[in-house]
């Protein structure tokens, strides 16, 4: 699950989920409720490769590549079909097209990022700056 | 009980003892209650981390405006002792020279009459928030050209004498700039982006100061466009690609910082060099977005109004507010980094274009949408007490999500139109969050900075219409 925390001048973004995959996947579907154009078609895939020395920073070059395609591609992410986590790697499928995805998100901030073990499972934050 | 103390009318201070890591004051400029919402939402303590940063001089500041940002606090100001002083990316933000400029149109809100719709049409239409299926922006400039020399590339020699810095920083190195943020800025000269952007019609309700509103050419009930856009996907991704190669070099120049936003490197390290460059380059890009936006507004008054009250359309000025730039205080060469602060340099100042030298360089302090905004005049105390700075806006007093729970778009939009303002905005959402109850009362923000001596009230300006982004 995620939600919006309370700050005063960018969007911080509070994730919550049992494994380190479905964090991730939570912070793609908080994404799409950001840059959603009102149209739903998902004819167009992207394959995205990252990868990063710790989670935290994975997590944000995660978001990186979102706020990437929407914005030099235009492209409005829909569904994630595919996200594996490998040791410090991640690979993921997403599905979507082009469109004119709301700019909002101007990028992803390493103030206040953290990706830690919780009581049953993960949990995860990451200021956006808007 | 607060670490700070009241050290002036309207100064306060956490002095450097207070923390192990802090190398100097964290400073704030504010009343009573500002300051308290200032150290209520943790910009007081994002200050203190700021302080810590090597080679900060005399104190970190913080303006009346400042509020919770990343790392600096919006409305931050920090001076870096160069060579050897750090620059962060992150103490000038993602959104390099983010700015606003003031258009000033031969015509008074009477003249105007009916035709105030019509033209706040024609804005929307002109000026889009994104690029958008359709190319509308200047996709033919030649990138790396603007990345170089900014508007110059194309624009009147009078905008240009009337933009800091000429609308072009020395240093700028296209090559320093990635591919991916190439990618990002082309075609987007000439959008507003979204957020707290925008493009306001308005006109001048007050004069405050006859003598520098005459060398601004403002005069009352005179209308006015104020654009508040910056450097888009391009300065966004030099942001995020520096603060991470930075965070990668800071061990070797053994710096630690409490939060990794801060993330620096020394201004003369390779890391800091090509930051700076590439820095340079979007804030060019950015003062050549403001300027595509302003020939937008020019085609969109002659659509309306005709040629000849768009021919004589003047730029008043152009500043930026998110930047880090050299200046000299005290016989030293500081790196400022301005994070949503406002440069604010007094009459006689040579940075100051020869027609407002005697009255000092135009601020414009935009207010939150729906309410008035500011023309001041820099005043001799910032360079004094605030490394030649002012405040930038109202400042944000709650969240979005805050704003949003508060007022739906729909609602605000029918509140603030019948208030006669008309609004053009493509996310009803995007409305709410920008609510004027989200945002301090400008009125008082621009009092604390008079008496503070940055800066004076010279015209107020109330909104007839508002294109969002």
């Amino acid at each position: 699950m995620y939600r919006w925390g309370e700050h005063v001048g960018e969007l911080e973004l509070e994730l919550e989920a049992p494994t380190e995959p479905a964090v991730f996947r939570d912070a793609f579907a908080a994404f799409c409720e950001l840059v959603a154009d009102g149209q739903a078609s998902d004819a167009e895939q992207r394959t995205i490769e990252l990868q990063a020395a710790e989670r935290a920073s994975l997590l944000a070059a995660w978001l990186e590549e979102l706020v990437y395609l929407a914005d030099a591609e235009r492209f409005v992410p829909e569904r994630l079909v595919d996200l594996q986590l490998d040791g410090d790697r991640l690979r993921a499928a997403v599905r979507g097209r082009p469109g004119e995805p709301r700019p909002l998100v101007k990028a992803v901030t390493r103030h206040r990022l953290a990706f830690e073990r919780a009581d049953d499972g993960w949990r995860a934050r990451v200021v956006l700056d808007v | 009980m607060s670490r700070a103390q009241r050290i002036g009318e309207v100064v306060w201070e956490v002095p450097a003892s207070a923390r192990a890591d802090m190398r100097v004051p964290a400073r704030v400029f504010a009343d009573e209650a500002l300051f308290e919402a200032i150290e209520r939402d943790g910009s007081l303590a994002q200050l203190e981390n700021v302080a810590t940063l090597p080679g900060v001089v005399d104190a970190a500041l913080a303006m009346p405006d400042a509020h919770q940002g990343y790392g600096f606090p919006v409305g931050g100001v920090a001076a870096m002792e160069l060579p050897d002083g750090v620059v962060s990316p992150g103490g000038v933000g993602y959104d390099i020279n983010c700015g606003v400029r003031l258009l000033a149109l031969p015509l008074s809100a009477a003249e105007l009459a009916g035709r105030k719709e019509p033209l706040v049409h024609e804005l929307a239409r002109a000026i889009p928030a994104g690029p958008g299926k359709e190319a509308r922006t200047r996709a033919s400039a030649d990138l790396d050209a603007v990345l170089r020399d900014g508007p110059r590339v194309w624009a009147e020699a009078d905008d240009l004498e009337r933009t800091e810095s000429q609308g072009r920083l020395p240093g700028a190195d296209p090559a320093a700039v990635s591919e991916r943020a190439k990618a990002r800025g082309a075609g987007q000269l000439g959008t507003m982006g979204s957020g707290n952007h925008f493009v306001e019609l308005q006109r001048v309700a007050r004069i405050d100061d006859a003598e520098a509103a005459r060398a601004y050419g403002l005069a009352e009930d005179q209308l006015t466009v104020l654009i508040h856009s910056g450097s888009r996907g391009l300065g966004h991704q030099v942001c995020s690609d520096y603060v991470k190669r930075m965070e990668n070099a800071m061990r070797r120049y053994r710096i630690e910082l409490p939060d990794r936003q801060l993330a620096c490197a020394p201004a003369s390290s390779p890391e800091g060099e090509a930051y700076l460059a590439a820095m340079a380059a979007a804030a060019n890009f950015a003062w050549a977005n403001r300027q595509a936006i302003a020939d937008a507004v020019r085609l969109a008054v002659a659509r309306v109004l005709g040629e000849s009250v768009a021919r004589a359309t003047r730029q008043v000025y152009d500043v930026a507010h998110n930047v880090a730039k050299v200046e000299r205080y005290g016989g030293r060469d500081l790196l400022v980094h301005r994070k949503g602060a406002t440069r604010a340099f007094p009459a006689g100042s040579a940075d100051v274009p020869e027609p407002y030298r005697q009255v000092g360089q135009p601020v414009f302090i935009p207010g939150s949408m729906g309410t008035a905004s500011w023309v001041l005049a820099g005043e001799p105390g910032s360079l004094e007490r605030a490394f030649g700075s002012t405040c930038h806006g109202a400042g944000r007093t709650l969240s979005r999500t805050g704003a949003r729970k508060r007022i739906e778009g729909g609602e605000l939009r029918r509140e603030l139109e019948a208030r006669g303002i008309t609004v053009r905005s493509p996310s009803t959402s995007g409305l709410a969050e920008e609510a004027p109850f989200a945002y301090k009362d400008v009125d008082r923000v621009v009092e604390v900075v008079q008496r503070a001596g940055l800066a004076r009230p010279v015209a107020r300006l109330e909104p007839l219409g508002v294109v969002k982004g």
